[in-house]
């Protein structure tokens, strides 16, 4: 067996190891006598425990233990992967990995060099983000408790037809192996809840949602007003029931925190992930050190940024995490890499390697993004010379084209600005554009910068991520 | 690729849990498992990026004491005692929902078409091939052309299901599937469209779908001069219209949302809701639908149903769970499962969502060209960029498009760069509509898969030009 028995070590509990070391480090060995440049086996094993409410009435909780691991092979400047939660066959699946590894570089067209890796140091070590308050010690009458301080703030009023809360706490646990002799075992952990909020008036039937929580533990949910949470989604959903149409047509867009967040995210931080440049997928292709956007617009991308949904210590590659420079005073600076893409790119590994878990291969993905805060006071300064706009709040998500640079993301809620003032609550706002356009339409943002609520990247695999920034202000934005 | 004892082997794993439960007395139990194996590949800047291969599983399990339930989820049979513990003491915490309990054997219904053997004897080596075919292919019908992303797929995976009431059933499937992203990046100018095609067989439209793919990069390109917002004829293809429709409708149509009123069709049983010559069908039997099953994600009998009869509405979609909570809360008088559970995998209780779901029409339907010439003055819409984002409470959505075609006088004159395109779902479907007569299966963002046709709508969406 390679992993080891619960009885012998918990790894999930403490300090320990799941891959037995002397049946691994062997195996991976037996890969370079195959003839492999690289071999390397992840491991994740998630201890996670999700609950729901609907109406104030427990309606799921499902605890869980999940282990996976990936076994990814370089051979001949080509990759072969195997993945199981069959941890124990891994081993014996060597071989014939190497052997698709080989079967993939013997069709590369002769011009093309192959997949190298950027050199990294070789770490041995073991990195744990601690929390002050475990996840894996919550029962379920705290989070119980805790959802239903949401659902009592948001029920409050007879309109309100349905609330439905959520909860996801999770105990992540990694281990990579490497033929490098990268040894590396780390863990954190993360927490969240969320709610969605349903008010009808007639045939008028409308809904509001929020999500809080981050990287950590219970103290990140104990320090957040919950009944505020709720209480906020039932004004928003009530709001919403008597908010009109936004207009249409190119118009002055102020973006709140959660926008603000969403925007960058889709219109900069995909198109700068090098895997998609590297695909002939990115309008920054070849954009290195040029202007892109306006001069206000700083941004970072920041797994280290502890709290923000998107933080880890360590990527999947084994690479230390640090904080990326994506823009500076509107220069495209760099991109967020993994070693592929760096050997490629000719830049330094940025840790940017993420898998959505034990099961998957890492790809180049974003951690916590958020523009820098500018120089107007707060949202009356930003708001005061414009003559028509919408101030628009809440993500509903969104979404880019990163080869031809164009996005769309949608607000929940929003209100019309007229001659300096926030006057009617309007409904079903999205906001399109270009992205080499519309950063330099920048114009206006506020100093506050900080991380909006917890979000999910989709990229083939889903990942958490942190995004924000302060309010923001884009002239002439393409609203529908 | 699979085991040639793999369902037994899993059958074997389910039955070890079963005896667990009944070990413990348990009043109610029922046992899932799945087992999936795979080839895949990833496609890269016109090259195979990757080669994969592997599997998963794992056994859920889910027990009702007074009507009450718990669920846990255990990666093999030697954490049975582990998930009876975890699960019952969940239970022991949730609210009774009076008259829950699980399916009893009714049988199961009778499907085919779910299993291709040519799929599970396919090689890595053969997908390999396959992803060359597509790659070649590609340059060959535009030599500027070339796959920027997408991946390639087969799968086989068996699945099983036990409870304390009779049931007891498993079985195989098989997939085989494609997405391509083309690009062409000529003279500072890069267009791209994606297309794709899954399967419970082998596919054999390949070729038909890198046309589409290259077809619409191409006709995307040298765009025209933006017109002005306008509230329009829009001709949805298949691939554009699918998204909002899967983000929307299959949410509108369950019951426990109907009860609650969190629907937009909430009270409006018997009467009409879309246009009358429309039908919404969930087919959950259909012929290699690629979400038919004979048994539902709690082991009841599947079935096909009309939700919606030439425009009015007649059903909706129950679990035996949430029929047993909606009528305990007095929120509906009567309501039973309708063999409508769905299961996102072991590791989650089941919900409820449709399986393969149609629109259909009792008028004729017609070729895209013919959509076209009936349109006169509009807009072709082929993708659109944040479906996710529609509100499926309200069926409003707005959305992006960079596959967008202006139609003059029934002629296609040429593609904008961009375009916003806002309505709403519900609301478009009661106005005056013509439906294509090619149906193609696509994906969902809420459940199921969703066989449509183009979709002309007269009236109801507004297109606003970048």
């Amino acid at each position: 067996m390679v992993i080891a028995t619960r009885a012998q070590e918990d790894p999930s509990h403490g300090r320990g190891h799941l891959l037995d070391r002397d049946k691994i480090i062997p195996a991976l060995e037996l890969a370079l006598a195959e003839g492999a440049q690289y071999a390397e086996l992840r491991l994740v094993c998630e201890t996670t425990n999700s609950a729901s409410l609907r109406d104030g009435k427990l309606h799921s909780a499902i605890p869980g233990q999940e282990v996976g691991a990936t076994l990814r092979i370089l051979a001949d400047g080509a990759w072969g992967v195997h993945s199981s939660t069959d941890i124990a066959s891994i081993p014996s699946q060597i071989e014939s990995t190497v052997r698709l590894a080989k079967a993939v570089a013997s069709r590369r067209n002769s011009a093309d060099a192959g997949v190298c890796l950027a050199e990294v140091p070789i770490i041995k070590d073991e990195l744990h983000w601690h929390t002050r308050k475990d996840v894996r010690e919550i029962d379920l009458e705290t989070r119980l408790e805790m959802m239903g301080q949401i659902h009592a703030e948001a029920n409050d009023d007879e309109r309100i037809i349905s609330v439905r809360c959520g909860w996801s706490d999770e105990h992540l646990h990694h281990e990579l192996l490497t033929s490098e002799g990268m040894d590396r075992t780390w863990s954190f952990q993360r927490i969240m809840t969320n709610t969605m909020v349903t008010a009808r008036d007639g045939d008028d039937v409308v809904s509001y949602r929020s999500r809080t929580g981050g990287e950590g533990g219970l103290e990140l949910l104990d320090a957040t007003d919950l009944g505020k949470m709720g209480r906020t989604c039932r004004e928003s959903a009530l709001r919403l029931l008597s908010a009109e149409r936004a207009p249409s047509g190119k118009m002055t867009l102020v973006a709140d925190r959660d926008l603000t967040g969403v925007y960058i995210h889709e219109a900069l931080g995909h198109p700068c992930e090098a895997d998609l440049v590297a695909a002939g997928d990115s309008c920054l292709e070849g954009k290195l050190g040029e202007k892109i956007g306006s001069e206000l617009v700083t941004v970072i991308d920041d797994p280290l940024i502890r709290g923000g949904y998107g933080a880890y210590p360590i990527d999947d590659e084994g690479v230390d995490t640090r904080t990326k420079t994506l823009i500076v005073n509107g220069v495209l600076m760099d991109y967020l890499n993994h070693r592929e893409t760096a050997h490629k790119f000719n830049l330094i590994p940025n840790g940017g390697a993420r898998s959505q878990d034990g099961l998957h291969h890492p790809l180049v993905r974003m951690s916590n993004t958020m523009i820098m805060g500018g120089n107007h006071r707060d949202l009356d300064e930003l708001i005061e010379d414009i003559d028509y706009g919408v101030f628009a709040c809440g993500s509903r998500g969104g979404q880019v084209d990163t080869g031809r640079g164009s996005f769309q993301f949608a607000a929940q809620e929003a209100w019309l600005i007229e001659n300096g003032e926030l006057t009617k609550p309007l409904k079903d706002v999205s906001v399109s554009g270009m992205t080499l356009q519309i950063l330099k339409q920048v114009d206006g943002l506020t100093r506050d910068a900080a991380l909006a609520a917890p979000g999910f990247c989709g990229k083939g695999q889903t990942v958490p991520v942190g995004d924000g920034g302060p309010l923001m202000r884009i002239r002439d934005a393409l609203v529908g | 690729m699979l085991p040639d004892d793999a369902l037994e082997r899993l059958m074997e794993s389910a039955r070890a849990v079963a005896k667990v439960c009944e070990s413990n007395s348990l009043q109610q139990w029922e046992v899932v498992g799945e087992q999936d194996y795979g080839h895949s590949i990833d496609l890269e800047a016109g090259r195979i990026a990757l080669a994969a291969g592997g599997g998963s599983g794992g056994l859920g399990l889910r027990v009702v004491e007074d009507g009450r339930y718990g669920y846990a989820h255990l990666a093999d049979a030697s954490g049975a005692q582990r998930a009876v513990k975890e699960a019952l003491s969940i239970a022991r915490k949730s609210p009774s929902i009076a008259g829950f309990e699980l399916p009893v054997d009714t049988g199961s219904a009778t499907t085919s078409g779910l299993i291709d053997r040519r799929i599970i004897d396919m090689s890595s080596e053969d997908i390999l091939e396959q992803a060359d075919e597509i790659l070649s292919s590609v340059t060959a019908l535009d030599s500027r052309a070339v796959v920027t992303g997408g991946g390639l797929g087969a799968g086989a995976g068996a699945e099983v299901i036990i409870n304390s009431n009779g049931i007891e059933d498993g079985g195989i499937h098989t997939s085989h599937g494609f997405g391509i992203q083309v690009g062409i990046d000529e003279d500072d100018q890069l267009t791209s469209a994606y297309e794709g095609s899954s399967s419970r067989s082998r596919l054999s439209d390949i070729e038909q779908v890198v046309e589409r793919a290259v077809h619409w990069a191409q006709i995307t390109r040298n765009t025209i001069d933006s017109g002005e917002v306008s509230d329009c004829p829009v001709l949805m293809t298949a691939e554009g219209f699918s998204p909002l429709f899967s983000m929307v409708v299959p949410s509108a149509l369950i019951g426990e949302r109907m009860a609650q009123g969190e629907s937009f069709w909430s009270n409006r049983m018997g009467e009409k809701v879309i246009a009358d010559h429309l039908s919404i069908v969930d087919d959950r039997i259909m012929a290699g639908g690629m979400s038919s099953s004979s048994r539902d994600g709690e082991g009841a009998m599947t079935r096909r149903q009309t939700l919606v009869d030439c425009g009015r509405l007649q059903s909706s979609l129950w679990s035996t769970r949430d029929a047993c909570r909606m009528m305990a809360e007095g929120k509906i008088e009567h309501a039973q499962t309708t063999g409508s559970a769905s299961r996102g995998g072991y590791q989650s209780p089941p919900g409820v969502g449709c399986g393969n779901l149609l629109l259909q029409t009792s008028q004729k339907t017609h070729s895209r060209d013919s959509l076209i010439e009936e349109m006169d003055e509009g807009y072709i819409v082929h993708s659109v960029m944040g479906a996710h984002t529609a509100n499926p409470t309200s069926g409003d959505f707005s959305v992006t498009t960079s596959m967008v075609l202006r139609v003059e006088q029934g002629e296609i004159i040429g593609a904008l760069k961009q375009a916003g395109l806002s309505g709403n779902i519900g609301k478009a479907l009661v106005g005056e509509l013509l439906l294509g007569d090619e149906v193609r299966c696509h994906g969902s963002y809420s459940s199921g898969s969703m066989y449509l046709p183009d979709v002309l709508l007269k009236r109801g969406l507004r297109i606003n030009p970048a």
